[in-house]
């Protein structure tokens, strides 16, 4: 973006916004949409138009669409006790250490917090889990190796009730949404605990690929909202737009480290900042 | 008909060009932006579509189909072959004596491919041992302790250390196994400090292969992390993981662009048998969306 006036033409607009859209890993018919409603939204424009006005326009329109679907719920006030979360996405997305971020979050604001190491399968991730648990001080309820998740989650659910705890956190395995065993699985570890919230883990690195695997666990799972992680990279993490403009979530939380502290609550403008910086 | 097995979106294309026995600038330029789009939607960076695509047309304007082949499967054909340039041939990874460093961004699947890559060599009769390098990732060193049991590695680790580097050079002292495979922590071009300990690490020890493990569900910035850990490392080979789901590798295509590096093996699931050789046909097939595209190719 050379100097402080950049004239383009009118005709150039389309390419250009789905040329940042694009590289932003906007999926395509997101991308199609947006620009779709900006053209519309810019009306009737001169031959050449400033392009900064564009990106004013083309940051409205994102605004919107993401709003849209964002609702007011306060996640310190659940209203509900013990207030269940359950954590699903696929293999890496960084679903564990979420967890361990969120309780952090959640006890820094004075609330109870134990969590459920239903990730049985892979290898370490009880380990994981248990050292994250001790780093910030939570309980972590954990069975052996290779046992049944959904158990260790009734169990964490039980182990609250008891002690009036405020939140149960449920890890589990990353599972691709291709794979029916793991899809099974999942509806068992749900029906069993009943969770009262479902979240979505994604890398923010992730491409088109987004649609396919929140419409698959949309359907065979179904869940409530979306923690997009890895925000701290240099991915501009265009699948909060996809989502919200195919999938109708909203975003609760974004990653943005590896350390305990790096977790906040979705805030559009930050997330809108963030695309347009180079 | 070669055309029953392309992807629907290239099927429209073809079928809107179909008929016209000559296919006129106009035309080309319109199954160019198909194309444009298929390519986009498999992840293929933004920079590396508009270039493909480019050459496409200027090739289609320019060259005339063998005998024996339509324009619009000759079409086809051009930007199978520009893929497949990228892609290079099969290039086998050397069954021999070696060390090997895994590399790559957070939750890629470096930890869990040291445990295939060990089962693959081991297999092929190496003594083989996993280096827990990663001192970063909470329960990373009990992750390879128990994948290196499962498949019968050898493993080293030191639990409380945290210098990365000491752990490799005490770890590579240690074993007279065959092949040594250092899996390292997860990383991206931003965090300077951990892309210090990678070079560092590198440098000191020279592995003779530095794989980058990549998941093939990665959008627009495989190819530029790709670039920096490359600078950083330079990379020898690629592995793409996560085949089993349904991202389309176009990412892990872009870092191939970038790099110029041979793709070894695909990750096709979480158990250790789940690795397989990287074939480049059958990976551009998938890419693209088209069944067998092989008859299409070898009809030339
Ligand atoms: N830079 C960065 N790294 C993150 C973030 N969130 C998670 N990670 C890293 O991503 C990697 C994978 O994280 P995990 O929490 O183990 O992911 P997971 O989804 O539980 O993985 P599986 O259980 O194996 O499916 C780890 O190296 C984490 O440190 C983030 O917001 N920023
Ligand atoms: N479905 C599937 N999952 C895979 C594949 N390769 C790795 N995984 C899973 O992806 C997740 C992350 O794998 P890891 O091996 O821990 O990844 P990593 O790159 O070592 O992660 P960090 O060390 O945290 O950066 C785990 O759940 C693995 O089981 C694959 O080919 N297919
Ligand atoms: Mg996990
Ligand atoms: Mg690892």
């Amino acid at each position: 973006k050379e100097g402080n006036q950049r004239v383009i033409k009118r005709s150039e607009i389309d390419n250009q916004i789905m040329e940042i859209l694009l590289e932003s890993d906007v999926s395509l018919d997101s991308a199609d949409l947006i620009t779709e409603k900006l053209k519309e939204r810019m009306g009737k424009l001169k031959r050449r138009v400033d392009f900064y006005s564009v990106e004013d326009e083309l940051k409205n329109v994102i605004k919107e669409i993401i709003s849209e679907n964002q609702n007011r719920f306060d996640i310190l006030n659940p209203g509900k006790k013990p207030y269940i979360i359950l954590f699903l996405g696929i293999n890496g997305t960084g679903k564990t250490t979420t967890i361990a971020k969120l309780a952090y979050y959640l006890k820094n604001n004075g609330k109870k917090v134990v969590i459920s190491a239903s990730d049985t399968f892979r290898a370490g991730a009880i380990e994981q889990i248990s050292i994250l648990g001790k780093n910030i001080g939570v309980e972590v309820i954990k069975h052996d190796f290779k046992s049944d998740p959904a158990s260790v989650a009734f169990d964490a659910i039980e182990h609250a009730r008891a002690r009036s705890l405020d939140y149960v956190l449920i890890d589990s395995a990353g599972r691709m949404q291709t794979n029916k065993n793991l899809l099974d699985e999942m509806k068992k570890i749900k029906r069993v605990s009943k969770p009262d919230l479902t979240l979505l883990v994604l890398d923010a690195m992730i491409g088109q690929d987004v649609i396919e695997q929140a419409n698959t666990f949309a359907r065979e799972i179904n869940f409530d909202g979306i923690i997009l992680t890895k925000l701290d990279t240099d991915a501009k993490g265009g699948a909060v737009i996809s989502v919200s403009t195919e999938i109708k979530k909203p975003i609760l939380f974004v990653g943005t480290g590896q350390n305990m502290d790096d977790i906040m609550p979705f805030d559009p403008d930050w997330y809108i900042n963030k695309i347009f910086s180079s | 008909m070669v055309l029953d097995s392309l992807s629907d979106s290239l099927k429209g294309i073809i079928r809107k060009i179909s008929g016209s026995s000559y296919i006129d600038k106009d035309t080309i330029k319109e199954v160019s932006k198909e194309i444009q789009r298929a390519l986009l939607k498999a992840d293929v960076n933004v920079k590396l579509v508009l270039r493909l695509t480019k050459t496409l047309e200027d090739r289609a304007m320019n060259e005339k189909p063998p005998a024996g082949m339509t324009d619009q499967d000759y079409i086809i054909k051009i930007i199978y072959d520009e893929l497949l340039k990228i892609l290079g041939q099969n290039v086998n990874f050397e069954l021999r004596p070696q060390t090997i460093m895994l590399v790559g961004l957070y939750g890629n699947g470096k930890t869990t491919t040291a445990g295939k890559l060990a089962r693959f060599f081991i297999k092929k009769g190496f003594s083989t041992a996993l280096i827990a390098a990663d001192v970063h990732r909470p329960g990373a060193y009990e992750q390879l302790y128990q994948i290196a049991k499962e498949v019968n590695a050898q493993f080293y680790g030191e639990k409380d250390e945290k210098n990365a580097l000491k752990i490799v050079k005490n770890g590579l002292n240690a074993t007279d196994a065959k092949i040594k495979i250092i899996d390292t922590s997860g990383r991206d071009s931003l965090d300077e400090d951990l892309i210090k300990e990678v070079r560092e690490i590198k440098e000191s020890v020279k592995p003779d292969n530095v794989l980058f493990v990549l998941d093939a569900t990665m959008g627009q910035q495989a190819g530029p992390q790709a670039k920096t850990l490359n600078d950083a490392v330079s990379i020898s080979g690629v592995i793409i993981t996560k085949m089993d789901g349904t991202g389309k590798g176009g990412g892990a295509l872009s870092a191939v662009a970038e790099i110029n590096s041979p793709v070894y093996f695909i990750g096709t699931g979480e158990h250790m048998d789940d690795i397989e050789i990287f074939n480049p046909k059958k990976f551009l097939s998938r890419l693209l969306g088209m069944g067998d595209i092989d008859a299409l190719m070898e009809a030339v």
